[in-house]
């Protein structure tokens, strides 16, 4: 589609997910009444001043430990003045010359390699307000003023849309799982811009430099740099020269759509805030914050293949960060974590959508879940059985041997009943009978699915098999 | 005779035994204040709160030195409810949904605001002539200024209006229309009193100060208002204190400082024989008197032109019309309230000061400049505490002239720095500044002597400042008829 190298740099702004804004006390919350989570900070009032919330920082430094960044010691925020009617105080304050976290990495699967995408460095800052613009007129809500950013931005080393999709993909991962933010693309807590440029030979300066904002998922952001390829590749081809420029995606079109072109560089009058003095990490504020990591996604997946569950199974718990967090817990049991993730993924996953549910809000507590992991390990329950009683067990705080005397659907693991229904489908199909002796061992099955029939599923399969092979050679 | 010409223990005595209430003394202020109003000193007066205000104390116990006693506040510092203009046409409907923090603590004591001061706009001069509603003018002599940037503060106290004021003071503006009026200006160390609430001009140097009549009751309104502020980051956590404590402690052996530029041919003749006639009397006190080089002196005003410009630039940027304020009607567009609104809604002083701050931080500017100046300014800093290991005090004039004529014209924008010549390096360097008055020129106008402490050590500079206070023994009301 090209003869192009392109370079591709992103830049991801996330949202913490702090109980307050970083520089005042006012709720950080997301679709409440408009302006009503503000205070005179927020709306950049007279005489008011920022504070610092130590959230901000804790969670800034976590993500900077996840991404492998080094940490600031002594760092200070900066005042980047312009006029814009979404900035009130018209500075937003930020970090220019002191980025917390510098120099890191995430690591992504390239076709079953590994590659380091680099990041240049990630720091701390203020949202601005929400425009709504309605006829001629602007509406401004104030309650996304001041809500903690962190800004994470890449070295130019992203070579296809997959890489930058991969890579979106794991620091979304990475900031989720570290309850850095919730990192909702479409509610806004989660914004990428992408930086194309395309040259000819490796040897080459990179190219004319196009930045398409405000990307509206991780989908988009593979689609929009793909447009973005083709639209530059044309031009190139064509001999034509172009601006560095700002250009969105607009998903209606399908395609990027100019924003604006660069005429000069910006001068946005960066100085040292004077109303924040300077802060200091120490070794013991880094170690503290280290503590708060639980175990990252990587890690959970080579535990999962270790303990024996599917390597697809394993992934699809990663994607549900609950299920995951709740069969950690049982890490450390003697249980069949093959089962147990099936358990997980299968029936009581269905049982919690259906109830839009979260596994912690029900109770199947850990001890239960053991004890239901190990009776349909040895057979005791089927998957029949499993589906009538499920949603007792799910919501009962009772022990589940006592739900399934009570309601009656224990296997049948008794040699002589079972015996007994193995000698009458035996004897209600002589044909199958015949067809197995000659050889043929689809009959078996057959066999086997009748005797699962007439006991509706209610034995205890291996003990089955093992009666129906023994009978049908006696 | 007014009983707001008494000391304040006597006010508070007859406060505390029911003899008077609240109300004469608000009642005294504002008879006072409407008969002088020539000296326009005030941008706002609350004269219904405050007389509700002192009814209401009537039920409640004197429990403080303070209780009851009217105050003036600086416009640039804003008040629940009580228009805060910072005396520009920018803010002349704004009214403060909030208290500053220094005001919730002149409340805590029970004092009654009366009004709110006139000053340069935003605090940006020297003369208080940049103000929109007019420049106050000096009691002593109402063809002259009172100074600037605090100058209504200044003009109250001098005219004996209230005991008590609040001024801020960025560049001198505390103590060099202290100066001038022949009152007690005290300028804390930078972080001793909350900035919360306080309208911004140059965030690194601001500071709120007490202004008053002398220096006993200066100490007890700086009892009132310090202390760290959970809202102000740059605020300093220090032990509690009364400064007032050392006041009529000897001063045998203590060392003071006079640099060298500070008594140099920038200053009148007239203010240095002063100057020398007050080092005499601390020596017979005891002290003794070194004169010494001061390193950066000379540059304080042009580290300070770049600093206070550069953040003046971008704390005045919040002025757009759109929340708040003066506001262009009828915009043609975004950009069109932006500039119709700050280019009528500024004077011209303050224009100037934004264009030249937005310059300096343009592009490598800032790092040419703004950068620079920070580091120097440490340097300068440093200096001072080299000098503070060896001395107690620097000590000089406060100005280098005594207030000059209101006509005289205002077409050199240099010359308001220089004004402040004096005055500047001690905000530059954080530290805290007294002006005190020490005696008259031919003119009868006031003549100031600055005495700089190390930082925090403002109990020690009222220690000096009453010694030296008593042993003068000035007659500084300018109608007459002092307590």
């Amino acid at each position: 589609m090209t003869n192009y190298i392109p370079t591709i740099g992103v830049e991801v702004h996330v949202e913490l997910k702090t109980k307050t804004k970083i520089f005042s006390n006012s709720i950080n919350g997301y679709g409440q009444m408009a302006n009503s989570l503000t205070n005179v900070v927020d709306l950049g009032y007279p005489g008011t001043l920022p504070t610092v919330n130590e959230e901000v920082l804790n969670l800034a430094m976590k993500a900077a430990i996840v991404l492998n960044c080094k940490i600031r010691r002594q760092m200070h925020f900066d005042r980047k003045n312009y006029f814009y009617p979404d900035n009130p105080k018209n500075f937003q304050i930020t970090q220019a010359r002191t980025p917390i976290g510098y120099d890191g990495y995430v690591e992504i699967d390239v076709n079953g390699t590994k590659k380091k995408i680099y990041i240049e460095e990630m720091h701390i800052e203020e949202d601005t307000c929400k425009s709504t613009h309605r006829q001629d007129k602007t509406l401004l809500d104030f309650n996304r003023a001041g809500v903690p950013l962190i800004e994470i931005v890449t070295k130019p080393c992203i070579e296809s849309s997959e890489e930058a999709k991969k890579y979106l993909e794991k620091l979304k991962e990475l900031l989720y799982y570290c309850d850095i933010s919730d990192c909702k693309m479409e509610e806004g807590s989660m914004r990428a811009d992408a930086n194309v440029s395309l040259r000819k030979n490796e040897t080459d300066p990179l190219g004319t430099k196009v930045e398409i904002k405000n990307i509206g998922s991780i989908s988009n952001v593979g689609v929009s740099i793909e447009k973005e390829i083709l639209r530059q590749t044309k031009l190139l081809d064509n001999g034509e020269k172009f601006k560095e420029q700002t250009r969105r995606y607009d998903d209606k079109l399908g395609d990027t759509v100019l924003m604006r072109v660069k005429e000069t560089g910006n001068d946005y009058r960066y100085f040292p805030e004077p109303d924040i003095p300077f802060i200091y990490v120490t070794d013991d504020m880094i170690e503290q914050v280290k503590k708060t990591i639980p175990m990252l996604p990587e890690e959970r997946i080579n535990k999962y293949i270790e303990k024996g569950i599917s390597e697809i199974n394993a992934v699809k718990l990663i994607q549900n960060r609950s299920l995951s967090d709740y069969i950690n817990e049982c890490l450390e049991e003697n249980i069949n974590f093959k089962v147990g993730a099936n358990l997980l993924l299968g029936d009581i996953s269905a049982y919690l959508n259906k109830e839009e549910k979260n596994i912690k809000d029900t109770a199947l507590h850990k001890t239960r879940f053991i004890e239901l992991v190990n009776l349909v390990s040895d057979g005791t329950i089927t998957s029949k059985n499993l589906k009538d009683i499920l949603q007792t067990v799910m919501e009962k705080e009772e022990s589940i041997k006592e739900i399934i005397a009570t309601t009656g659907v224990q296997n049948i693991t008794d040699d002589s009943m079972i015996k007994e229904v193995v000698k009458k489908i035996i004897l209600e199909n002589p044909q199958s009978v015949n067809d197995y002796k000659e050889g043929h061992d689809r009959a078996i099955k057959y066999l086997m699915g009748q005797v699962m029939k007439e006991t509706k599923g209610a034995v205890n399969p291996k003990m089955a098999m093992d009666i129906l092979i023994n009978e049908l050679n006696s | 005779m007014r009983y707001l010409n008494k000391s304040i223990e006597e006010i508070h005595k007859l406060l505390k035994n029911k003899e008077i209430k609240p109300i004469t003394l608000v009642e005294e202020a504002f008879e006072q204040i409407e008969n002088s109003k020539e000296l326009n000193a005030y941008i706002t007066l609350n004269k219904e709160e405050a007389i509700k205000k002192a009814k209401e104390l009537e039920d409640k116990e004197v429990d403080n030195i303070l209780f009851g006693l009217p105050i003036a506040i600086k416009d640039n510092i804003v008040t629940k409810g009580l228009r805060t203009t910072c005396a520009s046409h920018m803010l002349d409907n704004f009214m403060p949904i909030y208290d500053a923090t220094v005001i919730e603590k002149i409340n805590a004591k029970n004092m009654i605001i009366i009004g709110k001061t006139n000053m340069d706009e935003f605090a940006m001069g020297s003369s208080s002539r940049t103000s929109y509603f007019g420049a106050p003018k000096n009691p002593w002599n109402r063809e002259k200024i009172s100074g600037g940037s605090s100058g209504g503060s200044a003009t109250t106290i001098a005219n004996r209006d209230v005991l008590f004021a609040l001024g801020t003071d960025t560049g001198g503006s505390i103590r060099q229309p202290a100066s001038y009026t022949g009152i007690v200006g005290m300028k804390p160390t930078y972080g001793r009193v909350s900035r919360f609430g306080l309208v911004a001009f140059a965030s690194s140097l601001d500071q709120i100060g007490p202004m008053t009549r002398n220096v006993y009751e200066n100490a007890l309104l700086l009892n009132a208002i310090v202390g760290k502020d959970e809202k102000d980051l740059t605020s300093a956590k220090k032990e509690e204190e009364d400064f007032t404590r050392l006041i009529g402690k000897d001063i045998t052996g203590m060392k003071i400082a006079v640099p060298n530029y500070f008594m140099s041919d920038i200053v009148n003749e007239e203010i240095k024989e002063k100057i020398k006639d007050t080092i005499k009397v601390l020596e017979e006190a005891g002290a003794t008197v070194n004169y010494i080089d001061v390193k950066y002196l000379e540059n304080a005003v042009t580290l300070y032109q770049i600093i206070a410009m550069g953040e003046a630039s971008s704390n005045l940027a919040r002025f757009d019309g759109i929340r708040y304020g003066f506001s262009k009607e009828n915009p043609k567009n975004i950009e069109d309230l932006y500039l119709e609104t700050r280019a009528l809604g500024f004077g011209e002083e303050v224009k100037r000061r934004i264009m030249v701050g937005s310059y300096l931080l343009s592009g490598e500017n800032s790092k040419t400049y703004y950068n620079k100046a920070l580091s120097i300014r440490d340097d300068m800093k440093k200096e001072f505490e080299n000098v503070f290991k060896e001395y107690d005090f620097i000590i000089g004039p406060t100005t280098t002239t005594t207030a000059y004529n209101l006509s005289d014209p205002m077409d050199d924008p240099l010359k308001s720095f220089m004004d402040d010549v004096l005055v500047i390096p001690v905000n530059m360097a954080g530290l805290p500044g007294l002006n005190l008055p020490i005696g008259f020129d031919k003119n009868h106008m006031p003549i100031g002597m600055q005495i700089i402490g190390a930082a925090f050590e403002e109990a020690k500079i009222y220690q000096l400042a009453s010694l030296l206070e008593q042993k003068l023994d000035l007659e500084l009301n300018p109608n007459g008829g002092e307590e």
